[in-house]
């Protein structure tokens, strides 16, 4: 026999699941639209009415990309520098993190306001002197030049993120530590690291998606195909005449494969869940 | 309380280490195959063979292999020197340039379009191809036309692409016009009768965007060209006022209010209007010959033509054909100005020139080169006829700012089409525009 | 008994999870000086080096382009004081990108936070199992994937007046007739900003997520105890708990949704009749179709200004929470 509090429980989860398809709707419509123009001839890809399945439906937009070594090649410089710039970008916001949260300082808030508003400075702008200060420093054309100019713009928010969370963290965490004789350093890698993983792998997921999808800079410090990143990939099939929608379509489905399958592999750890982490959800 | 963070702790550190790991592989294998070389340009060991590089957004547009087949030509043609080709989005291009000029990584050769040549001459990113020319002895006449900057060459233009009137057959019979339009009175009239035909089909599309706005050079100033008229005086000062571009602004804007224009022309991008027509749903533009090959390919069975774009009626000179080019010009910052203006020689000699003309379905930059028309659609042939009868006419190759030009008038155009302001306002306001400018 | 855990509701502070205010720079001060205090420095040198280096240098250069004229395309570059300034501050189509980006940032922001919110409560919710939340979440992150030229390029092709969007609203009813979206000057703006609603709400949705997590059930648990409905709990603890992270990712977003510029670019050029331009593109046109580096400068330094402003006071905030 349902009680009063057991229907109100089903209906909140059917509300839950009718907002949940809702949103499914509006989130993935545009990605089904791209694997559907990923799979037409390009002929189609203005055909009224619109259909999500033609006729001469193919993979071989997709087939082109892989049996294309400057494309794969594409692919593989856009995962070295994604993942350096994860990992780099993690290590010295972690440690900026730390100093602001747990550390008062002269030059604190000058700096925090600093590292906050370089972001505002429009990117077109600092193209051409920052072209010239990499190749200056001998990292034009280079994996180094990437990774290190992605770091730039992914620091602050990473920064701010990991200062936020390690805000969230009260001191008597860090104290314990110093109780039982270790130092700010041991706190931080032994106590507010753990814990703060679900809210790090946030930020490193997002750093990740800032560097693999990012194309100003890879474009201008890139010379040769052989450094080229994925959306400079998917922009040289847009064309002066015209673009190879299904090839850039399937270019980035290709793309995101990959990015999700990590996103799957991390998403455990960083929902967290009751059975891991040190402290009780 | 430590038992906890450990177990997460060890979790943590396996996760890193194997992230760890994968990038280290990953790196490794980038690293042993990647270059890290700062390379700015090109290389010579002391005496050895030359490599050149030559930035263009052309092999894309060829059919694969066939551009570096024609650089391997050139190779064997010159044993010392190795040209590697560059290739960057078409859309980027200019700012590239720009960038790298700044740098002074320029490439040695770079593909270049006539509008950007004033200014790239004038921040010292390209070289004056007059002395390089006059100390190679070149043969200047072979040339069907050269863009100057002060009466210097800075860039030679290698294939040409011509914009006729493309009629959609199907379209204009079933709308029962029985003849391609001539001059502007027929074009209205046929343009009415195909957006007669209702369902999503429109007579003419214009596209207008400010992002790129090539539209006011290909679909409005052409009006005014193929009329035999000029948007300049003969000093080089802009004329818009004048009664030509007046009445070209007026049939633009009449063909607006007779609702024949396919919706989405404030924002529509040339490549938006292709795909319009090859879809079917446009039934005359005004467009590149170079993309007939595409649209044949994208819709096999549209039966189309092309025709010059009609004068005004009462009409009779020879009439202007607007073009764009591949244009070819070598840095200034490069150190191998010498062979860079043999690979530009190579690229313009008479037998390259037809080959490369033919492979991109454009016309010779060498005056004495046929393009081979034996295999390509007949079409072609067609469309040369026309260029041969009128002249090429694009006013802007040559002037500074040129895209800065033709997007205040796209503007000003774009507030005449929606109503908020006369045509004589839009003409003065640009005309004063242009006068800050020119 | 499982890992063990903080029981938060012991600690004082622990309701609040707030850290503890650190010694005031007096104190400070007062200590002499010794290798610790140096700590802090030594922690965030890795990223003043890179910043300073990489950042503060092509800054300063961009500034200094903004007080010249004839910068980077022209030879000869001369000293201008003000003029570039003053040349920005009384073109109205600078006023206009002010107004149409000021329209496009609040609501993108506000859209986003209000949809990454409640699409991570909806993922974080405890009536559902784990799989179908994890389906659902692999669904919502999608968005993020693709790079913004794409993102541009197929809502294009969506929102075309003959493509799938007006083909649906139609055929359904809900449109008469065929909407010219990107073309139109009266929808424009909205169809862009919705755009990047879409493309944008990841970011918020999983930092949230992230944040729920660090949520103590405790406190629900009190709270229900006391009576408290959803809606209160929702609004006395999720969101004074998320406080910190909604302001940051508000400011953060704030600020990258300024410098969106691909997307504008090309879907709509900042036309029809200006109504999508922003400062992005009015710095791109000055500095790559009009050649005037020097004006681009001068916007940029402004859109840095007022940035700095907004900073300012979000770093005061932080402090005194």
């Amino acid at each position: 026999m349902t009680t009063r509090k057991q229907r109100r429980r089903l209906s909140a989860k059917i509300g839950v699941i009718v907002g949940l398809c809702l949103g499914a709707v509006f989130a993935g419509f545009p990605v089904v639209w791209m694997l559907s123009t990923s799979l037409k001839p390009n002929g189609e890809v203005f055909q009224v009415p619109p259909r999500l399945i033609t006729e001469n439906f193919s993979f071989d937009a997709y087939w082109k990309i892989l049996t294309d070594p400057t494309q794969l090649r594409f692919f593989l410089n856009s995962y070295i520098v994604a993942l350096w710039v994860t990992a780099l970008t993690l290590l010295v916001g972690i440690l900026a993190g730390y100093s602001f949260s747990r550390y008062e300082f002269r030059l604190k808030r000058f700096i925090n306001v600093a590292i906050v508003s370089v972001q505002a400075v429009p990117p077109i702008t600092l193209v051409i002197p920052f072209f010239g200060l990499v190749v200056a420093l001998g990292l034009y054309n280079t994996y180094g030049g990437l990774i290190v100019t992605h770091m730039v713009f992914t620091l602050p928010y990473a920064i701010i993120m990991t200062t936020a969370y390690f805000n969230t963290l009260p001191r008597e965490l860090d104290e314990s530590v110093k109780v039982d004789g270790g130092s700010g350093w041991t706190a931080l890698w032994r106590i507010l690291v753990p814990i703060s993983v679900p809210g790090l792998i946030a930020v490193g997921i997002y750093t990740f998606m800032i560097s693999w999808n990012e194309y100003l800079f890879a474009l201008t410090l890139t010379r040769t195909d052989d450094m080229r990143t994925v959306p400079i990939g998917i922009q040289l099939l847009m064309g002066q005449h015209s673009y190879e929608w299904n090839q850039m379509m399937a270019m980035s489905i290709l793309g995101s494969i990959p990015v999700l399958i990590l996103f799957l592999l991390f998403q455990r750890r960083f929902i967290g869940g009751l059975t891991s982490g040190a402290v009780k959800n | 309380m430590i038992e906890g963070s450990t177990r997460v702790q060890s979790r943590a550190k396996r996760l890193l280490g194997v992230v760890t790991a994968a990038m280290l592989a990953v790196a490794a294998v980038g690293c042993g195959t990647g270059s890290g070389e700062g390379s700015t340009g090109s290389s010579e060991q002391g005496g050895g063979p030359v490599t050149l590089e030559f930035a263009q957004w052309w092999a894309p547009e060829l059919p694969e292999g066939a551009f570096q087949e024609l650089m391997t030509q050139f190779e064997s043609q010159n044993p010392n020197i190795k040209v590697k080709l560059l290739s960057a989005p078409y859309a980027s291009t200019k700012q590239q340039l720009v960038s790298g000029a700044a740098s002074k990584t320029l490439p040695d050769v770079v593909g270049l379009d006539g509008a950007w040549v004033n200014d790239f001459a004038k921040q010292g990113a390209i070289t004056d191809l007059s002395a390089l020319m006059a100390e190679g002895k070149y043969d200047e006449s072979q040339l069907a036309s050269q863009i100057k900057v002060d009466g210097k060459t800075y860039m030679i233009p290698v294939v040409n692409f011509v914009y006729p009137l493309f009629v959609n057959k199907d379209l204009s019979s079933k709308a029962g016009v029985k003849t391609v339009p001539n001059n502007r009175s027929e074009f209205l009239d046929a343009a009415k009768k195909i957006s007669a035909l209702g369902g999503n089909v429109k007579g003419w599309a214009l596209p207008l965007d400010t992002a790129v706005p090539n539209g006011i050079q290909n679909d409005v100033m052409s009006w005014l060209w193929a009329s035999g008229g000029s948007m300049l005086t003969p000093d080089g000062k802009p004329n818009l006022t004048s009664p030509p571009v007046k009445s070209t602004v007026e049939y633009v804007k009449s063909l607006n209010d007779a609702d024949v224009i396919a919706p989405g022309s404030l924002t529509m991008k040339e490549q938006d209007k292709v795909e319009k027509f090859t879809a079917g749903q446009v039934g005359m533009m005004i467009d590149s010959l170079a993309h007939i090959n595409l649209i044949k390919k994208n819709s096999p069975n549209l039966d189309f033509t092309v025709a010059p774009i009609p004068a005004e009626d009462s009409y009779t000179g020879k009439r202007g054909l607007p073009y764009a080019s591949w244009g070819i010009g070598i840095a200034d910052s490069s150190e191998h100005k010498a062979e860079a203006f043999k690979l530009v020689e190579f690229l313009m000699s008479q037998q390259a020139n037809a080959q490369l003309s033919t492979l991109a379905n454009g016309f010779p930059g060498n005056n004495t080169a046929e393009p081979d028309f034996s295999k390509s659609d007949p079409l072609f042939k067609t469309a040369f006829d026309i260029y041969k009868k009128g002249y090429p006419a694009n006013e802007f190759v040559g002037l500074p700012k040129s895209e800065e030009l033709m997007r205040t008038f796209d503007e000003n155009l774009q507030l005449v089409l929606t109503g908020k302001q006369s045509v004589d306002d839009a003409l003065n306001k640009t005309q004063q525009s242009w006068a800050s400018v020119i | 008994m499982g890992p063990a855990h903080i029981d938060r509701t012991v600690l004082p502070e622990a309701a609040t999870l707030e850290a503890e205010p650190a010694p005031s720079p007096a104190q400070a001060r007062r200590r002499p000086f010794t290798v610790r205090s140096l700590t802090p420095y030594g922690y965030i040198s890795p990223t003043l080096l890179l910043i300073f280096v990489l950042l503060v240098i092509p800054i300063a250069m961009v500034v200094s382009y903004s007080f010249q004229d004839n910068v980077i395309v022209q030879k000869n570059p001369v000293f201008a004081g003000l003029a570039n300034y003053t040349k920005v501050l009384t073109d109205p189509v600078f006023w206009t990108a002010i107004k149409n980006t000021f329209l496009f940032i609040t609501v993108s922001t506000i859209a986003h936070l209000v949809l990454g919110l409640a699409f991570a409560m909806m993922l974080n919710t405890g009536l559902l199992g784990g799989l179908t939340k994890a389906i659902f979440r692999v669904v919502y992150i999608l968005p993020w994937l693709f790079t913004i030229a794409v993102v541009a390029v197929i809502w294009r092709l969506m929102l075309d007046p003959f493509g799938v969007v007006n083909y649906i609203l139609t055929t359904i009813g809900i449109l008469g007739t065929e909407v010219n979206w990107l073309a139109d000057p009266s929808t424009a703006l909205w169809a862009l900003t919705f755009i990047n609603i879409w493309s944008g709400y990841p970011f918020f949705m999983i930092s949230l997520l992230a944040g729920l997590q660090g949520i103590s059930a405790d406190l629900y648990e009190a709270a229900a105890v006391d009576g408290a409905n959803p809606i209160q709990q929702f609004f006395n603890i999720t969101i004074p708990q998320l406080k910190p992270v909604l302001i940051s990712m508000a400011v953060l977003d704030l600020i990258w949704t300024s410098q969106q510029f691909a997307l504008i670019w090309l879907t709509t050029g900042g036309g029809p009749l200006n109504v999508t331009e922003m400062l992005s593109t009015y710095t791109y046109k000055q500095a790559f179709s009009s050649y005037e580096f020097a004006t681009a400068s001068a916007s940029a330094v402004i859109v840095l200004l007022i940035t700095m402003i907004l900073a300012f006071f979000y770093v005061r905030q932080l402090r005194e929470r």
